[in-house]
């Protein structure tokens, strides 16, 4: 555990250092998901259904806001749908205005939300959102879940029936309008699973906000559990296609989820708990407080053993003379010199200067003269 | 020379100019009344655009059974069910609304009141570091 912990400060002290290029990189990954997925379901124009077309879309949004991505994949659906059938693209074009008017006007910056609950449906995990939004944001969050779910399950539609909506006459445009419209909203399985994932995010939300002990891992199990619940008991009622097996891997894959997001943003010691009781003139205070698990990363530190004085030292910036340099190059050469000398080859002969030799006997002879040193020298020679 | 607090104070001010001040400085030239007013107005004519679209698309759904066995008592009961849900919903939309551009004027002028604060702390430092 405390290796894992230790592990999650490091981790936060990557993003903290690298925030910008791993959201960034996030967003793009996320692009590709939304864009991926739309083009692998409904590429009905083939142009716009280009793997280039995805990459570039994915890397135009990396780099701007989220509302951008949001309004980029709303744009490409219609493209889809409309080569597709223009009946299909108008119902749609009014869902999803109906969508931003009572919704995406308020929070824009949050509409981003929406684009997560079809990718987990694509995933198949679609009770990963109720947990997660549950357990990190608000009962508002009902709404983007709910919004997402109905433009899978009207994109899902149209996957499965593109060809009864092919075709140009006013019959059958008029047709498919109220047969898309009748078919895209009277969908049992899509608002059994809208129920599901609105009542398990609620619920999340409510056990999480108690203070019991455990309260992250009781919600994540119960609102999975309660989604499983609401989309057999559809399945039963309603006569709905849900399989039992994919939606309790849905519920065991939000369990997991639920437990990585309790450990990331929430790790608390319930063993340490204290509960304290005070009043002041007005009420009773009855207090529990549950510390938080805090370990610090180990810090790596690098001693440098030969490290040489002058690059520590200097740290400002020094106009250098090459003059300079080369003599102190040479200075510092000549003791190694000393130190080490060069062998000599001995078959090589001397080279002496005759000139320069001859100049230094007669100053010698001149200065022992001078200085009455000749008997001194005599003496010493017998 | 350097002031570490004045670097922090112009680091602060300089990242809510760049995020959240445009946005707050609109909103507080409002009263907070006229801003909520305004908002809610609004809000009344999208959601009735709104309503209009849901209904419109319900209709088309229906069309088959509402047309069926129509009369003139079945048409008042349609357009009394639908005209009261409009207004449940008009209202319903409206209350929030004006709530939640209340409180949304109210956090703008805090965040405004704090920046115009911090500017003139700003002056003061530039004032006293001149002297």
């Amino acid at each position: 555990m405390s290796t894992l912990l230790v592990w999650k400060e490091q981790l936060q002290k990557i993003y903290a250092r690298y925030s910008i290029y791993i959201m960034k990189a996030l967003q793009f990954v996320l692009g590709l998901c939304v864009f991926g997925l739309i083009n692998s379901n409904i590429g009905f124009m083939k142009a716009a259904s280009s793997i280039l077309c995805t990459v570039g879309l994915s890397v135009i949004c990396a780099f701007l806001p989220l509302v951008v991505m949001v309004i980029a994949a709303t744009a490409l659906v219609l493209v889809h749908f409309y080569a597709l059938s223009m009946p299909i693209a108008l119902v749609s074009a009014i869902i999803f205005l109906i969508m931003y008017i009572f919704y995406f006007r308020f929070t824009p910056k949050k509409a981003w939300l929406v684009l997560l609950t079809p990718v987990a449906f694509a995933l198949k995990v679609p009770f990963v959102i109720p947990v997660a939004f549950g357990l990190l944001s608000a009962p508002i969050c009902v709404l983007p879940a709910a919004f997402g779910t109905i433009v899978y399950y009207m994109i899902h539609f149209v996957k499965m029936s593109s060809s009864a909506y092919k075709g140009d006459d006013a019959k059958s445009l008029v047709e498919g309008l109220m047969a898309f419209t009748k078919q895209s909203l009277t969908n049992k399985e899509m608002w059994v699973m809208v129920a599901a994932l609105s009542v398990s995010l609620l619920i999340v939300y409510a056990v999480r906000t108690r203070s019991v002990d455990h309260a992250w891992k009781i919600a994540s199990a119960s609102g999975a559990v309660t989604a499983i619940l609401i989309g057999a008991a559809g399945k039963i009622a309603l006569n709905v296609h849900l399989s039992y097996g994919p939606m309790a891997l849905s519920g065991v894959a939000a369990i997991a989820v639920g437990l990585i997001l309790e450990f990331l943003f929430f790790s608390v010691n319930y063993s340490r708990t204290e509960r304290m009781q005070f009043e002041d003139d007005e009420y009773y205070y009855y207090v529990k407080a549950v510390p938080k698990i805090g370990v610090s990363a180990p810090e790596m530190s690098v001693k440098h053993i030969n490290e040489r004085k002058e690059q520590t030292d200097s740290q400002e910036t020094v106009l250098i003379d090459s003059r300079n340099v080369k003599q102190a190059a040479e200075v510092r050469r000549q003791p190694q010199q000393k130190k080490r000398p060069v062998p000599k080859p001995r078959n090589q002969v001397r080279k002496v200067d005759h000139a320069r030799a001859a100049d230094e006997i007669l100053l010698t002879r001149s200065l022992t003269k001078e200085l009455g040193l000749e008997n001194l020298e005599d003496e010493l020679n017998k | 020379m350097l002031d570490k607090n004045r670097i922090r104070l112009m680091t602060k001010m300089a990242q809510y100019e760049k995020t959240l001040a445009p946005e707050d400085l609109k909103i507080s030239s409002y009263y907070k009344k006229d801003y909520a007013s305004l908002n809610t107005l609004i809000t009344a004519i999208w959601v009735t655009a709104g309503y209009a679209l849901v209904a419109g698309l319900v209709i088309l759904c229906n069309v088959d059974a509402l047309l069926k066995d129509l009369t003139v008592t079945k048409l008042i009961f349609i357009i009394a069910v639908a005209l009261g849900a409009y207004i449940v919903l008009l209202v319903t939309y409206c209350v929030c609304a004006g709530s939640f551009y209340k409180s949304r004027h109210n956090k703008a002028k805090q965040r405004a009141k704090k920046y115009y604060r911090d500017l003139s702390r700003l002056g003061k430092m530039y004032v006293k570091e001149n002297n």
